[in-house]
């Protein structure tokens, strides 16, 4: 068997280490997250006194807040701090004594635990749609799933690049957890993760097209719940390939200088490795 | 083999001020300092050689064995492993080498340690004979057969350095840094991994470099031994060769109402010297012995004197 292939094993028996935490994770904080989102919702829509908002009946509201937690796991995989950690602990040093590519070993320990989302997805999915008849996921079929799950894939490399070069500046920086999560506030508030997209004005949605921002969460579920056509998602993975590129390119970039680097405290390479992406930031 | 020429690696830190003030201060400005680790340091070590490298805290060890592992650039300096450049990192060069740090853990701490084993055999390309054997091999001479499926988070830190002892020399490196390998372990602990290494080097002949503040360790494990001071080295030889150089002097350790204290004494002048503390001391107890080997590298390292 391949290495990569015993790093996702290696990442999914830590996954399943710890019974407790596994189901807390799994089930709790999903559910939390859906019925908060569901009694909030229909307040909202109860105290507006309408039945559609921004072209969301409440039906649809909920089936986009029951697909958003779990779609944000895929995307952002092992989550905020996954880097930064074994920099700080010194646990970092073993993927460079390894004889093989930091880059990819990280890459691949990310998208196992998107892997185990996505299980976690079609697993509620299946559950939902077997025994609650009324259930909003009644309203998405099986081929949008797929769709949207690939699609789902495609953000999770982008938004997996990014928040690598935010783990990265653990390289140099004693802290980068301000950074991490400020990290997931754009992504969630630009993405669609907080309100749907459409609740944005107009000049805001066109501008946010050019980012990778809409197609990281928004167009996915919209693509699970059968509201984007071809052409949308087409032109999203495009886009996303192109940042996948630049990103790429900056992250390796990055990689290089901080390898050489590590925790020695020369803080002085750090701001000219900033400037490789001042896009980023302006974003 | 290893050499090393001029080596030298600088460090750059931020200094802040203490208090509140400073803390202030240092969101706008802050200063910086730069300490020379290493001070242009020269090696040569044999294969099959095995050294201790011997040296206060901060003296400039780690950093040594961190650039000859390929985890830290020097600042300026050459050095080669084996034929490679350490730190430009080319796979066959870490397919031969293995680092053991004491402080660090490489092994993965959730799961038992066969989980971590199997991981390493693929990433290092162990034929499965070999990984067989060695598991084996390890796990008798360590002592650690039965731990081997337990979650490594759930072991004795003696249980976990001999995981990761393991786990570093699965795949046979020809290359050993061995970074304080018996910090914190009791002394049976201490024990079995001398014992272990020993055997080890015996059967595998690697070259090993051995850091350890525990001069049982380099007793027992290095015949040639380099002490580090400041990020210069100050002496390197043979182990013998110190105690011999220090042979021509005695320690007089005396106990007083007041205190007790050791004083290094010319062997000629002994006579003279216990006569005048007699003198001048209610002396309770007096000792006359020869310099262990802790006092000789102590009395190197705070003095800076070479031994020639």
């Amino acid at each position: 068997m391949k290495w990569w292939k015993h790093v996702a094993a290696l990442e999914l028996r830590k996954i399943l280490a710890y019974r407790s935490d596994f189901w807390v994770t799994f089930l709790g904080q999903i559910l939390i997250q859906i019925l908060v989102a569901r009694a909030f919702w229909q307040m909202i829509y109860d105290s507006q006194g309408v039945t559609t908002m921004k072209g969301y009946t409440l039906e649809m509201m909920n089936l986009n807040y029951l697909i958003i937690p779990i779609g944000t796991r895929i995307l952002t995989g092992e989550n905020i701090g996954f880097l930064a950690r074994e920099v700080y602990d010194g646990t970092f040093t073993r993927y460079l004594l390894y004889p093989l590519s930091v880059f990819q070993y990280k890459t691949i320990t990310y998208l196992t635990y998107s892997m185990f989302y996505v299980f976690q997805l079609i697993l509620i999915y299946c559950l939902f749609r077997t025994f609650i008849s009324s259930s909003p996921f009644m309203l998405a079929d099986v081929g949008n799933l797929i769709s949207g799950v690939l699609f789902f894939f495609v953000a999770a490399a982008v938004y997996g690049m990014m928040a690598i070069l935010i783990e990265m500046i653990s390289l140099w920086a004693d802290n980068i957890w301000s950074l991490a999560v400020m990290l997931r506030f754009f992504v969630s508030f630009f993405g669609g993760g907080f309100i749907p997209l459409t609740f944005l004005p107009a000049w805001a949605q066109e501008t946010l097209l050019w980012t990778p921002f809409p197609y990281l969460i928004s167009l996915p579920v919209r693509t699970i719940m059968g509201l984007s056509n071809f052409a949308e998602v087409s032109k999203g993975v495009l886009i996303l390939f192109i940042w996948i590129l630049f990103f790429w390119g900056v992250v390796k970039m990055m990689l290089k200088k901080g390898s050489i680097d590590i925790r020695v405290l020369e803080y002085e390479t750090l701001p000219k490795t900033l400037c490789l992406f001042p896009a980023f930031f302006v974003l | 083999m290893i050499q090393v020429k001029d080596l030298k690696k600088n460090f750059t830190s931020h200094v802040k001020e203490p208090g509140l003030k400073g803390s202030i201060k240092s969101l706008f400005s802050r200063e910086t300092r730069t300490k020379e680790a290493l001070k242009s340091v020269n090696l040569e070590i044999q294969q099959g050689e095995i050294i201790g490298l011997i040296g206060a805290n901060g003296a400039g060890k780690t950093t040594l064995i961190k650039i000859l592992a390929g985890i830290v650039h020097p600042t300026s300096g050459e050095a080669s492993v084996m034929g490679f450049v350490p730190w430009e990192r080319s796979n066959e060069y870490r397919r031969q080498m293995a680092l053991i740090m004491g402080q660090k853990n490489q092994v993965w701490w959730d799961l038992p340690a066969l989980d971590s084993f199997i991981l390493l055999k693929e990433i290092y390309q162990i034929p499965d004979a070999q990984y067989k054997y060695n598991v084996e091999f390890l796990a008798e001479t360590l002592m650690v057969k039965d731990q081997l499926k337990t979650q490594v988070r759930k072991l004795s830190l003696g249980e976990r350095m001999k995981i990761e002892l393991m786990a570093a020399l699965l795949h046979n490196p020809k290359v050993i840094f061995l970074d304080e390998p018996t910090i914190g372990l009791d002394i049976s602990a201490q024990k079995a991994v001398r014992v272990f290494l020993r055997q080890y080097q015996k059967e595998f002949k690697p070259i090993t470099i051995l850091t350890s503040h525990y001069m049982e360790d380099i007793k027992e494990l290095c015949p040639r031994i380099v002490i580090i001071k400041e990020g210069e080295f100050v002496y390197d030889g043979s182990l013998k060769n110190v105690q011999r150089m220090m042979g021509d002097e005695k320690v007089l350790s005396v106990t007083t109402q007041e205190k007790t204290f050791k004083v290094n004494v010319p062997r000629m002048e002994l006579a003279k010297k216990t006569h005048q503390i007699f003198e001048e001391n209610e002396v309770l107890d007096l000792n006359i012995h020869d310099p262990s080997i802790e006092d000789i590298i102590e009395s190197i390292m705070r003095s800076g004197v070479t031994p020639t």
